[in-house]
């Protein structure tokens, strides 16, 4: 289990976390090398559907980083994201897939060492968990 | 037949040593030609410099690619960079794409290796991505340039005044029924003491006759609709019932037989049932209180009538619906005092000669209702003043923040009271006190000198204010009891009555106290949370006159450098759009829409993107279940292609 690297999979905000990646690169906070991002606008743009797929193409981990509520650069997408993610947490589980393996956290453009940490807090539980091993409905699961 | 494989463009950016410190780039590019995707590899170096930027676009042209992957820093410094460079040469900007491998890969990965394959990963991740680029096309729409500006208070007042001279057709909305607001009613700013009708009454003037400028007072916004650069918004002209040829000679008020309390002295005076605020308000003319008017209760009074010597008055107007077209709108709705009248122990309401700040002002205001004169109310002059600091303020059940001026406000008690009663001992209880800055420090230092007592209060909750014959006592803690002929309640400030229905109106956001929430708190503090609106004067926070009209500056300095007339403002390129032949009609993007950008055809029956108000954000995407919302340049073949790419291998 030591050798395994998980892989991770970070969706970003453009305005808050997205930043906040960016600044922990102009700081060089080092952090897990198995974490990676896609950008998006808003974290309200992230489908449920993203995380499955994330999952079924070979993650281990996924993340959902907005930005903090009251300051969405979108009035409320965050919002909206923070409900989709509890109930995705939910059905995950009855995919057969530990809801740790997801987490939705807030961090702004200015929290740099906070996106140091939440990713690399991360990448700990995901090593903890091990390799998802998927079975049935997911990896056969439609777009 | 066979599909010809699109043509990619790959620059691995050095970065100085930025990147090639960290990553093999010469192994990545390597790496990349044997994969066969790329009509061209090459590592490159300063690809954002003047000189990057040239050989950039020269092998553009020679490659003519279908994509090209930029990977070297943060799309959010240099994505527009190398757009920019390619609409130059004819590409559409949505097909570069940015792989970061410097803020995400070289400065922050532990393992060399690792940052190689992570690297690689990325540019996977883009290629998959930038296949799939749809063109975005740049929309540009011609601007009204025309300004609404709610409220007419100093900072309304000068906003209107500041858009005009720059050419601009300004409408000012007041539901009161004259200008004014709440500076009008102040007899002199500190700290220099300048009388505030006299600081108004020019710019009042100027207003009355500015062609530019359409003064819509007794009137309030009904529906706002639109988006920046055109806005339709309805406003509500209530009748006056008193024609514009009324100059607010005051004859008929003599004969008005109605007697209703005076909200211009907040309640401390009488006025009829027509009226004007203060003489010489604009506009001049009079308006006739329609629900306590005998004429309209009864129909047995018209003695306003024959006393008008310009046959003025005109019972049978009607309520006018307005629309009017604009460009932008300033909030400048300004603040109210906080209520104490619900904190018994402060005896407001209960105890005679007990005031709050702004009815103190009015007592002491040459206009005001005892005629300038600071008395008793048994007509005697206060020997003592007791002011008590954050009265209700600083507290969970009252107004939990510092207002920030009524400190200042409050030690101009003392300087009132002497100009009048020399020999009267003033008296102010306070537990914090916020003087900023030289001059309003210097102010409270004078208070001192010239008399005022300062006595601190260890907790304001502890204040008890009680009757005692016909002296008022005070007591709490940190202090022995104090007795006082007259106390004034420093209240606090907070949202004018009906920002809460404005901002649902503009579909703006307020801050957890309640005003005005500001796009940026640092940079950006007189602009809403939607492009367009703009927040001025104390709708933006508790603020002082000066800031107050600076805000009003700041606001139409920023519309008049965008609205420019004839000018075309680019809407946004990333919106959101639906597919008509997939849409269910289910309505659930409506229903996330942060901006209310999309409509319902009841026909077609399905939803509708207005990209003019789109701000891209996607979350309609994210909920539509039959994938007709599609994102711009994020659409879900995109996503899907980059998690993919990133995940692969």
């Amino acid at each position: 289990m030591d050798n395994f690297e998980p892989k991770i999979v970070a969706f970003t905000c453009n305005w808050c976390s997205y930043a906040g990646a960016d600044k922990a690169g102009m700081m060089k906070l080092k952090y897990s090398d198995d974490v990676k991002l896609i950008r998006v606008m808003c974290s309200g743009r992230i489908d449920p559907q993203f995380v499955m797929d994330a999952f079924r193409e070979g993650a281990d981990g996924v993340m959902i980083l907005g930005c903090h509520p009251g300051d969405c650069h979108y009035r409320t997408g965050n919002v909206k994201a923070l409900k989709r993610y509890k109930l995705l947490r939910k059905t995950l589980v009855q995919f057969g897939i530990n809801d740790k393996r997801l987490k939705l956290d807030w961090v702004a453009a200015g929290e740099a060492e906070l996106f140091q940490q939440v990713v690399n807090e991360m990448a700990e539980t995901v090593k903890e968990l091990g390799p998802l091993h998927l079975t049935g409905n997911v990896e056969q699961g439609g777009k | 037949m066979t599909v010809e494989k699109p043509k990619i463009a790959l620059f691995l950016c050095e970065c100085s040593t930025n990147i090639s410190n960290f990553i093999d780039l010469p192994a990545v590019a390597d790496w990349a030609e044997s994969t066969e995707d790329f009509c061209f590899v090459e590592v490159s170096n300063l690809l954002c410099s003047p000189d990057g930027k040239k050989y950039f676009a020269e092998i553009l042209m020679k490659h003519k690619p279908d994509g090209i992957i930029v990977a070297a820093c943060s799309p959010k410094l240099h994505e527009k960079t190398f757009q920019d460079v390619a609409e130059e040469v004819g590409i559409n900007m949505s097909r570069v794409q940015m792989a970061n491998i410097r803020e995400d890969v070289s400065w922050v990965t532990k393992d060399k290796t690792k940052a190689n394959e992570k690297a690689k990963a990325m540019i996977k991740a883009a290629l998959r991505r930038v296949i799939l680029a749809e063109n975005l096309e740049k929309v540009t729409m011609e601007v009204i340039s025309d300004i609404l500006i709610i409220g007419g208070g100093i900072a309304g007042i000068e906003a209107a005044i500041i858009a005009s001279k720059a050419g601009r057709k300004v409408y000012l909305i007041e539901k009161d029924i004259s200008l004014g607001g709440s500076v009008i009613k102040i007899e002199e700013v500190a700290p220099n003491m300048e009388c505030a009708p006299c600081l108004l009454a020019p710019r009042l003037s100027e207003v009355r006759d500015d062609p530019n400028i359409t003064v819509l007072t007794n009137s309030e916004i009904t529906d706002v609709l639109g988006f920046y650069g055109n806005f339709l918004v309805k406003v509500r002209k209530k009748a006056r019932y008193v024609e514009e040829t009324c100059i607010g000679c005051e004859a008929c008020f003599d004969v008005c037989p109605v007697t209703l309390k005076n909200e211009f002295h907040l309640g401390l005076g009488n006025r009829k049932a027509i009226y004007t605020l203060f003489p010489g308000s604009v506009p001049a003319a009079a308006v006739i209180d329609k629900e306590h008017c005998k004429h309209f209760i009864d129909n047995s009074c018209d003695a306003c009538v024959s006393a008008c010597p310009f046959g003025s008055i005109n019972f049978n107007e009607k309520d006018e619906e307005l629309e009017i077209n604009v460009g932008a709108i300033v909030i400048a709705t300004g603040t109210k005092s906080g209520d104490v009248s619900k904190f018994d122990e402060l005896g407001y309401g209960k105890i005679d000669n007990v005031y709050t700040l702004p009815e103190f002002e009015r007592i002491a205001c040459s206009n005001g209702p005892s005629g300038s004169k600071i008395l008793l109310k048994n007509g005697e002059k206060p020997s003592s003043v007791a002011v008590i600091h954050c009265a209700g303020s600083l507290r969970e059940d009252g107004i939990p923040y510092c207002s920030g001026i009524c400190c200042f406000g409050a030690s101009k008690v003392g300087e009132l009271v002497r100009k009048q009663i020399p020999e009267a001992k003033v008296l102010n209880i306070y537990n914090d006190l916020v003087f900023v800055g030289p001059k309003i420090n210097a102010f409270y230092r004078k208070q001192i000198e010239e008399g005022t007592r300062f006595i601190k209060c260890y907790d304001l909750k502890t204040i008890q204010v009680k009757e005692k014959g016909d002296k008022i006592t005070i007591e709490g803690e940190g202090f022995s009891q104090i007795e006082a002929d007259m106390v004034v309640l420093s209240t606090g400030l907070e949202p004018a009555s009906g920002t809460k229905e404005l901002a649902d109106l503009l579909n703006i956001d307020l801050r957890k106290d309640g005003f005005f929430k500001a796009d940026h708190a640092l940079l950006n503090q007189t602009g809403s949370t939607l492009e367009g609106i703009y927040i001025a004067g104390c709708s933006a926070g508790p603020c002082n006159v000066a800031t107050s009209v600076t805000r009003a500056r700041s606001a139409v300095g920023d519309i008049i450098s965008k609205l420019i007339p004839g000018r075309e403002i680019e809407l946004e390129i990333l919106t959101s759009v639906i597919d008509e032949e997939k849409c269910g009609g289910c309505k659930l993007c409506i229903s996330v829409c942060p901006y209310k950008a999309i409509i319902f055809d009841d026909e077609k029956n399905i939803s509708i993107v207005t990209e003019a108000i789109c701000r891209g954000c996607g979350t309609c995407v994210a909920s539509c279940p039959s994938g007709a919302a599609k994102a711009k340049h994020f659409t879900d073949d995109q996503i899907y292609a980059e998690i993919g790419g990133l995940l692969y291998g």
